[in-house]
Protein backbone atom coordinates (compact mmCIF):
# COMPACT_ATOMS: atom_id res chain seq x y z
CA UNK A 1 0.00 0.00 0.00
CA UNK A 2 2.41 2.31 0.99
CA UNK A 3 5.37 1.42 -0.94
CA UNK A 4 7.29 4.99 -0.12
CA UNK A 5 7.07 3.48 3.50
CA UNK A 6 10.76 4.07 5.40
CA UNK A 7 11.83 0.55 7.11
CA UNK A 8 15.12 1.60 8.30
CA UNK A 9 14.44 3.02 11.35
CA UNK A 10 11.31 2.41 13.47
CA UNK A 11 11.22 5.70 15.44
CA UNK A 12 11.86 7.97 12.24
CA UNK A 13 9.60 10.92 11.33
CA UNK A 14 9.36 12.58 8.58
CA UNK A 15 7.34 15.54 7.55
CA UNK A 16 6.33 15.53 4.18
CA UNK A 17 6.13 18.33 1.80
CA UNK A 18 2.41 18.96 1.41
CA UNK A 19 2.34 18.80 5.47
CA UNK A 20 2.07 22.00 7.57
CA UNK A 21 3.67 21.18 11.65
CA UNK A 22 2.63 24.13 13.96
CA UNK A 23 3.38 23.86 17.80
CA UNK A 24 6.24 21.82 20.19
CA UNK A 25 7.40 18.95 17.82
CA UNK A 26 9.52 16.73 20.36
CA UNK A 27 10.71 13.06 19.80
CA UNK A 28 12.91 10.68 20.65
CA UNK A 29 14.06 9.54 17.19
CA UNK A 30 15.28 10.67 14.18
CA UNK A 31 13.64 13.42 11.73
CA UNK A 32 13.52 14.22 8.27
CA UNK A 33 11.58 17.31 7.46
CA UNK A 34 10.65 18.30 4.19
CA UNK A 35 7.79 20.29 4.71
CA UNK A 36 6.88 23.70 6.78
CA UNK A 37 7.31 23.76 10.63
CA UNK A 38 6.25 26.28 12.71
CA UNK A 39 7.07 26.45 16.79
CA UNK A 40 9.89 24.04 18.27
CA UNK A 41 11.60 21.21 16.82
CA UNK A 42 13.38 19.15 19.37
CA UNK A 43 14.89 15.43 19.23
CA UNK A 44 17.98 13.50 20.84
CA UNK A 45 19.02 11.97 17.93
CA UNK A 46 19.23 12.77 14.28
CA UNK A 47 17.75 15.69 12.32
CA UNK A 48 17.74 16.56 9.11
CA UNK A 49 16.31 19.34 7.01
CA UNK A 50 15.75 18.82 2.92
CA UNK A 51 16.40 21.43 0.11
CA UNK A 52 13.06 22.94 0.15
CA UNK A 53 11.90 22.70 3.78
CA UNK A 54 11.42 25.56 5.56
CA UNK A 55 11.55 25.65 9.67
CA UNK A 56 10.25 28.70 11.25
CA UNK A 57 11.53 27.41 15.17
CA UNK A 58 14.27 26.66 17.57
CA UNK A 59 15.98 23.52 16.52
CA UNK A 60 17.68 21.15 19.31
CA UNK A 61 19.24 18.16 17.92
CA UNK A 62 21.84 15.42 18.77
CA UNK A 63 23.02 15.69 14.88
CA UNK A 64 21.86 17.68 12.08
CA UNK A 65 22.08 18.02 8.12
CA UNK A 66 20.57 20.94 6.73
CA UNK A 67 20.10 21.91 3.16
CA UNK A 68 16.50 24.05 3.99
CA UNK A 69 15.60 27.45 5.44
CA UNK A 70 15.91 27.77 9.10
CA UNK A 71 14.71 31.17 10.93
CA UNK A 72 15.75 30.60 14.33
CA UNK A 73 18.64 29.27 16.35
CA UNK A 74 20.30 25.94 16.55
CA UNK A 75 21.89 24.12 19.04
CA UNK A 76 23.50 20.75 18.29
CA UNK A 77 25.54 18.95 20.68
CA UNK A 78 27.68 16.95 18.37
CA UNK A 79 27.61 17.64 14.56
CA UNK A 80 26.09 20.28 12.72
CA UNK A 81 26.60 19.98 8.95
CA UNK A 82 25.14 23.48 6.44
CA UNK A 83 25.11 22.36 2.68
CA UNK A 84 25.46 24.35 -0.26
CA UNK A 85 21.55 25.37 -0.22
CA UNK A 86 21.32 26.07 3.28
CA UNK A 87 20.30 28.93 4.46
CA UNK A 88 20.53 29.81 8.89
CA UNK A 89 18.75 33.24 10.17
CA UNK A 90 19.81 32.47 13.42
CA UNK A 91 22.23 31.70 16.06
CA UNK A 92 24.12 28.37 15.87
CA UNK A 93 25.75 26.52 18.55
CA UNK A 94 27.39 23.02 17.99
CA UNK A 95 30.27 20.82 18.63
CA UNK A 96 31.38 20.19 15.39
CA UNK A 97 30.76 22.78 12.81
CA UNK A 98 30.62 21.80 8.36
CA UNK A 99 29.45 24.49 6.40
CA UNK A 100 29.41 24.77 2.54
CA UNK A 101 30.20 26.75 -0.09
CA UNK A 102 27.22 28.90 -0.57
CA UNK A 103 25.27 27.96 2.77
CA UNK A 104 23.78 31.53 4.25
CA UNK A 105 24.44 31.94 7.84
CA UNK A 106 22.94 34.91 8.98
CA UNK A 107 23.83 34.95 12.85
CA UNK A 108 26.26 34.19 15.95
CA UNK A 109 28.22 30.66 16.07
CA UNK A 110 29.46 29.30 19.09
CA UNK A 111 31.57 26.30 19.30
CA UNK A 112 30.80 23.84 22.20
CA UNK A 113 33.74 21.57 22.52
CA UNK A 114 36.22 22.45 24.87
CA UNK A 115 38.95 23.10 22.99
CA UNK A 116 41.03 24.80 25.18
CA UNK A 117 42.58 27.94 24.64
CA UNK A 118 45.98 29.29 25.05
CA UNK A 119 46.85 30.50 28.25
CA UNK A 120 47.42 34.58 27.71
CA UNK A 121 50.99 35.21 28.77
CA UNK A 122 51.82 38.05 31.82
CA UNK A 123 53.05 40.49 30.20
CA UNK A 124 53.19 42.75 33.57
CA UNK A 125 56.04 41.26 34.81
CA UNK A 126 58.78 41.69 32.07
CA UNK A 127 60.82 44.71 33.16
CA UNK A 128 60.50 47.76 31.04
CA UNK A 129 63.51 47.89 28.48
CA UNK A 130 64.58 51.62 28.04
CA UNK A 131 66.77 53.05 25.03
CA UNK A 132 69.45 53.98 27.16
CA UNK A 133 70.14 50.67 29.05
CA UNK A 134 69.99 49.23 25.52
CA UNK A 135 73.09 51.79 24.30
CA UNK A 136 74.31 50.82 27.66
CA UNK A 137 74.17 47.07 27.08
CA UNK A 138 75.79 47.46 23.66
CA UNK A 139 78.61 49.50 25.11
CA UNK B 1 -11.79 -23.68 30.44
CA UNK B 2 -12.17 -22.63 26.67
CA UNK B 3 -15.44 -21.70 25.55
CA UNK B 4 -15.59 -20.76 21.40
CA UNK B 5 -17.48 -18.37 19.48
CA UNK B 6 -18.23 -18.67 16.06
CA UNK B 7 -19.08 -16.08 13.30
CA UNK B 8 -22.73 -16.72 11.99
CA UNK B 9 -20.87 -17.09 8.19
CA UNK B 10 -19.06 -20.12 9.13
CA UNK B 11 -22.48 -21.55 9.18
CA UNK B 12 -21.88 -21.76 5.13
CA UNK B 13 -21.98 -25.44 3.89
CA UNK B 14 -18.03 -24.59 2.61
CA UNK B 15 -17.05 -24.10 5.54
CA UNK B 16 -18.54 -27.36 6.79
CA UNK B 17 -14.99 -29.34 6.45
CA UNK B 18 -12.81 -26.63 8.02
CA UNK B 19 -14.77 -26.53 11.59
CA UNK B 20 -14.80 -30.42 11.56
CA UNK B 21 -10.97 -30.55 11.68
CA UNK B 22 -10.47 -28.00 13.69
CA UNK B 23 -13.08 -29.42 15.98
CA UNK B 24 -11.24 -32.62 16.02
CA UNK B 25 -8.17 -31.32 16.41
CA UNK B 26 -9.34 -29.18 19.79
CA UNK B 27 -10.55 -32.85 20.99
CA UNK B 28 -7.47 -34.47 20.33
CA UNK B 29 -5.24 -31.43 21.90
CA UNK B 30 -8.00 -31.72 24.81
CA UNK B 31 -8.88 -28.04 25.07
CA UNK B 32 -12.11 -28.11 23.21
CA UNK B 33 -15.61 -26.52 24.84
CA UNK B 34 -19.13 -25.13 24.22
CA UNK B 35 -19.64 -23.40 21.22
CA UNK B 36 -22.02 -20.95 20.26
CA UNK B 37 -22.29 -18.64 17.32
CA UNK B 38 -22.86 -15.09 16.82
CA UNK B 39 -26.42 -13.59 15.49
CA UNK B 40 -27.69 -10.28 16.04
CA UNK B 41 -30.86 -11.89 18.08
CA UNK B 42 -28.43 -13.52 20.82
CA UNK B 43 -27.55 -10.90 23.09
CA UNK B 44 -23.90 -12.51 23.72
CA UNK B 45 -22.31 -10.12 26.60
CA UNK B 46 -24.80 -11.78 28.96
CA UNK B 47 -24.20 -15.07 27.61
CA UNK B 48 -19.96 -14.32 27.71
CA UNK B 49 -20.94 -12.72 31.23
CA UNK B 50 -22.46 -15.82 32.62
CA UNK B 51 -19.95 -18.31 30.97
CA UNK B 52 -17.02 -16.19 33.19
CA UNK B 53 -19.30 -16.50 35.92
CA UNK B 54 -18.88 -20.47 35.83
CA UNK B 55 -15.29 -20.37 35.71
CA UNK B 56 -14.48 -19.47 31.72
CA UNK B 57 -11.20 -18.07 31.56
CA UNK B 58 -10.70 -17.85 27.43
CA UNK B 59 -12.62 -17.48 25.20
CA UNK B 60 -11.81 -18.48 21.44
CA UNK B 61 -12.72 -16.60 18.41
CA UNK B 62 -13.32 -19.12 15.40
CA UNK B 63 -13.62 -16.75 12.02
CA UNK B 64 -12.22 -13.55 10.85
CA UNK B 65 -10.74 -10.28 11.56
CA UNK B 66 -14.15 -8.57 11.70
CA UNK B 67 -15.62 -11.40 14.53
CA UNK B 68 -12.12 -10.80 16.76
CA UNK B 69 -12.91 -7.52 16.87
CA UNK B 70 -16.65 -7.72 17.25
CA UNK B 71 -16.15 -9.86 20.27
CA UNK B 72 -13.23 -7.69 21.89
CA UNK B 73 -15.80 -4.38 21.55
CA UNK B 74 -17.86 -6.62 23.47
CA UNK B 75 -15.66 -7.93 25.99
CA UNK B 76 -12.98 -5.78 26.25
CA UNK B 77 -13.73 -4.88 30.15
CA UNK B 78 -14.40 -8.76 31.38
CA UNK B 79 -10.60 -9.91 32.71
CA UNK B 80 -10.18 -12.83 30.33
CA UNK B 81 -7.88 -14.55 27.78
CA UNK B 82 -9.10 -14.36 24.23
CA UNK B 83 -7.62 -16.80 21.71
CA UNK B 84 -8.20 -16.95 17.90
CA UNK B 85 -8.92 -19.23 15.30
CA UNK B 86 -8.88 -17.79 11.80
CA UNK B 87 -11.07 -19.20 9.33
CA UNK B 88 -9.01 -17.88 6.23
CA UNK B 89 -6.30 -15.50 5.96
CA UNK B 90 -6.62 -12.33 7.64
CA UNK B 91 -4.29 -9.43 8.79
CA UNK B 92 -4.60 -9.95 12.41
CA UNK B 93 -3.72 -13.32 12.42
CA UNK B 94 -0.65 -12.80 10.62
CA UNK B 95 0.81 -9.81 12.83
CA UNK B 96 0.02 -12.17 16.03
CA UNK B 97 1.61 -15.28 14.23
CA UNK B 98 -1.17 -17.60 14.41
CA UNK B 99 -1.61 -19.64 11.77
CA UNK B 100 -5.22 -20.78 10.52
CA UNK B 101 -7.37 -23.21 11.12
CA UNK B 102 -6.86 -26.46 12.62
CA UNK B 103 -2.99 -25.65 12.73
CA UNK B 104 -4.33 -22.21 15.46
CA UNK B 105 -5.51 -24.82 17.59
CA UNK B 106 -1.68 -25.57 18.38
CA UNK B 107 -0.77 -22.25 18.87
CA UNK B 108 -3.90 -22.17 21.53
CA UNK B 109 -2.80 -24.94 23.38
CA UNK B 110 0.95 -23.56 23.55
CA UNK B 111 -0.90 -20.59 25.41
CA UNK B 112 1.61 -17.92 24.50
CA UNK B 113 -0.41 -15.16 26.27
CA UNK B 114 0.46 -11.20 25.43
CA UNK B 115 -1.09 -8.51 26.51
CA UNK B 116 -1.48 -6.19 24.11
CA UNK B 117 -2.54 -2.37 23.55
CA UNK B 118 -5.69 -1.31 21.68
CA UNK B 119 -6.50 1.72 19.40
CA UNK B 120 -9.80 3.60 20.19
CA UNK B 121 -11.36 5.54 18.00
CA UNK B 122 -14.64 7.56 19.98
CA UNK B 123 -15.78 4.22 21.81
CA UNK B 124 -14.65 1.86 19.54
CA UNK B 125 -11.76 -0.45 20.07
CA UNK B 126 -9.21 -1.75 17.26
CA UNK B 127 -6.72 -3.91 16.46
CA UNK B 128 -4.86 -2.71 13.31
CA UNK B 129 -5.42 0.49 11.20
CA UNK B 130 -7.79 3.36 10.48
CA UNK B 131 -8.06 4.72 6.51
CA UNK B 132 -9.59 8.30 6.07
CA UNK B 133 -8.65 10.62 3.45
CA UNK B 134 -9.62 12.82 0.49
CA UNK B 135 -10.64 15.93 2.23
CA UNK B 136 -8.56 18.90 3.87
CA UNK B 137 -8.10 18.34 7.49
CA UNK B 138 -5.76 18.90 10.51
CA UNK B 139 -4.23 16.50 13.00
CA UNK B 140 -3.69 17.14 16.12
CA UNK B 141 -1.27 15.32 17.83
CA UNK B 142 -1.09 14.78 21.58
CA UNK B 143 -2.46 18.54 21.94
CA UNK B 144 1.48 19.47 21.48
CA UNK B 145 1.36 20.16 17.31
CA UNK B 146 -0.69 20.12 14.73
CA UNK B 147 -0.45 19.33 11.62
CA UNK B 148 -2.73 21.09 8.67
CA UNK B 149 -3.12 18.75 5.26
CA UNK B 150 -4.27 21.80 2.81
CA UNK B 151 -4.24 18.95 0.02
CA UNK B 152 -7.36 17.19 -1.03
CA UNK B 153 -5.83 14.07 -2.80
CA UNK B 154 -4.52 13.04 0.48
CA UNK B 155 -4.64 9.11 1.87
CA UNK B 156 -4.44 8.92 6.09
CA UNK B 157 -3.61 5.45 7.69
CA UNK B 158 -3.27 5.41 11.36
CA UNK B 159 -2.02 2.18 12.83
CA UNK B 160 -1.64 0.17 16.15
CA UNK B 161 -0.82 -3.01 15.07
CA UNK B 162 1.07 -3.33 11.89
CA UNK B 163 4.44 -4.35 10.45
CA UNK B 164 6.20 -1.25 10.88
CA UNK B 165 4.59 -0.86 14.27
CA UNK B 166 5.62 -2.82 16.68
CA UNK B 167 3.79 -4.27 19.91
CA UNK B 168 5.77 -2.64 22.22
CA UNK B 169 5.48 1.01 21.03
CA UNK B 170 2.89 2.46 23.07
CA UNK B 171 1.93 5.23 19.96
CA UNK B 172 -0.26 4.75 17.07
CA UNK B 173 1.86 5.11 13.77
CA UNK B 174 0.48 8.16 11.51
CA UNK B 175 0.85 8.07 8.00
CA UNK B 176 0.02 10.28 5.29
CA UNK B 177 0.51 10.13 1.93
CA UNK B 178 -0.12 12.83 -0.92
CA UNK B 179 -1.63 11.09 -4.21
CA UNK B 180 -1.02 12.37 -7.42
CA UNK B 181 -4.13 11.02 -10.07
CA UNK B 182 -1.95 9.50 -13.48
CA UNK B 183 -4.48 9.17 -15.73
CA UNK B 184 -6.73 6.57 -13.95
CA UNK B 185 -3.80 5.21 -11.63
CA UNK B 186 -2.93 6.83 -8.23
CA UNK B 187 0.49 6.84 -7.06
CA UNK B 188 1.94 8.19 -3.77
CA UNK B 189 3.73 11.35 -4.41
CA UNK B 190 5.47 11.48 -0.89
CA UNK B 191 4.20 10.26 2.68
CA UNK B 192 4.84 11.70 5.84
CA UNK B 193 5.63 9.43 8.91
CA UNK B 194 5.25 10.35 12.94
CA UNK B 195 3.79 8.70 16.22
CA UNK B 196 1.37 10.09 18.28
CA UNK B 197 -0.53 8.52 21.41
CA UNK B 198 -3.63 10.73 21.52
CA UNK B 199 -4.78 11.98 17.89
CA UNK B 200 -7.98 14.38 16.96
CA UNK B 201 -9.12 14.81 13.49
CA UNK B 202 -11.11 17.97 12.53
CA UNK B 203 -12.14 18.78 9.32
CA UNK B 204 -14.26 21.82 7.91
CA UNK B 205 -16.57 19.14 5.82
CA UNK B 206 -17.01 15.92 7.50
CA UNK B 207 -14.31 13.12 6.70
CA UNK B 208 -15.05 8.95 6.69
CA UNK B 209 -12.61 7.14 9.06
CA UNK B 210 -12.85 3.47 7.52
CA UNK B 211 -11.93 0.78 10.27
CA UNK B 212 -10.44 -1.80 8.66
CA UNK B 213 -10.87 -4.37 11.41
CA UNK B 214 -14.75 -3.80 11.21
CA UNK B 215 -15.56 -2.51 7.67
CA UNK B 216 -17.37 0.25 9.78
CA UNK B 217 -17.18 4.19 8.99
CA UNK B 218 -16.77 6.81 11.23
CA UNK B 219 -17.06 10.60 10.76
CA UNK B 220 -14.67 13.60 11.91
CA UNK B 221 -14.69 15.10 14.39
CA UNK B 222 -12.67 12.30 16.49
CA UNK B 223 -10.07 11.18 18.93
CA UNK B 224 -7.58 8.39 18.40
CA UNK B 225 -6.14 7.33 21.30
CA UNK B 226 -3.71 4.22 22.03
CA UNK B 227 -5.45 2.29 25.76
CA UNK B 228 -2.42 0.45 27.00
CA UNK B 229 -2.35 -3.36 27.59
CA UNK B 230 -5.92 -3.22 27.48
CA UNK B 231 -6.63 -7.66 26.79
CA UNK B 232 -4.68 -10.45 26.79
CA UNK B 233 -4.74 -13.04 23.84
CA UNK B 234 -3.28 -15.39 22.98
CA UNK B 235 -0.32 -15.49 20.32
CA UNK B 236 2.36 -17.68 18.22
CA UNK B 237 5.71 -17.28 18.72
CA UNK B 238 8.03 -14.95 17.90
CA UNK B 239 6.08 -11.55 19.32
CA UNK B 240 7.43 -9.47 21.51
CA UNK B 241 5.26 -7.54 23.93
Amino acid sequence: MFKEQPTNNETETIIGPSVRVEGDFITEGNIIIEGIVCGTVKTAKNLSVGAKSKIFANVTASNALISGEVQGNIKVKERLELTATARIYGDIKAGTLVIAAGSVLDGKCQMTKGKDKTPKPDFSRQEKITLEQKEDKKK
Amino acid sequence: MYYYIYDSYLSEKKYVSTLARIENRLTDLGINGKINRLSFLKNIRQVLEDEVKKGTKTIVVVGNDQTLNKVVNIIHDLNITIGYIPVGKNNISELLNIPEAELACDTLSARIIKNVDLGKINDEYFFTTLIAGGQQATINCDDNFFLTLENKNNYIQISKLSSSNKFDNNKLEVLICDRKRKLLKQTNKSCSRLFSKTIKITSKKPMSISIKDEAQVVKTPTTISVVPKKINIICGKGINC
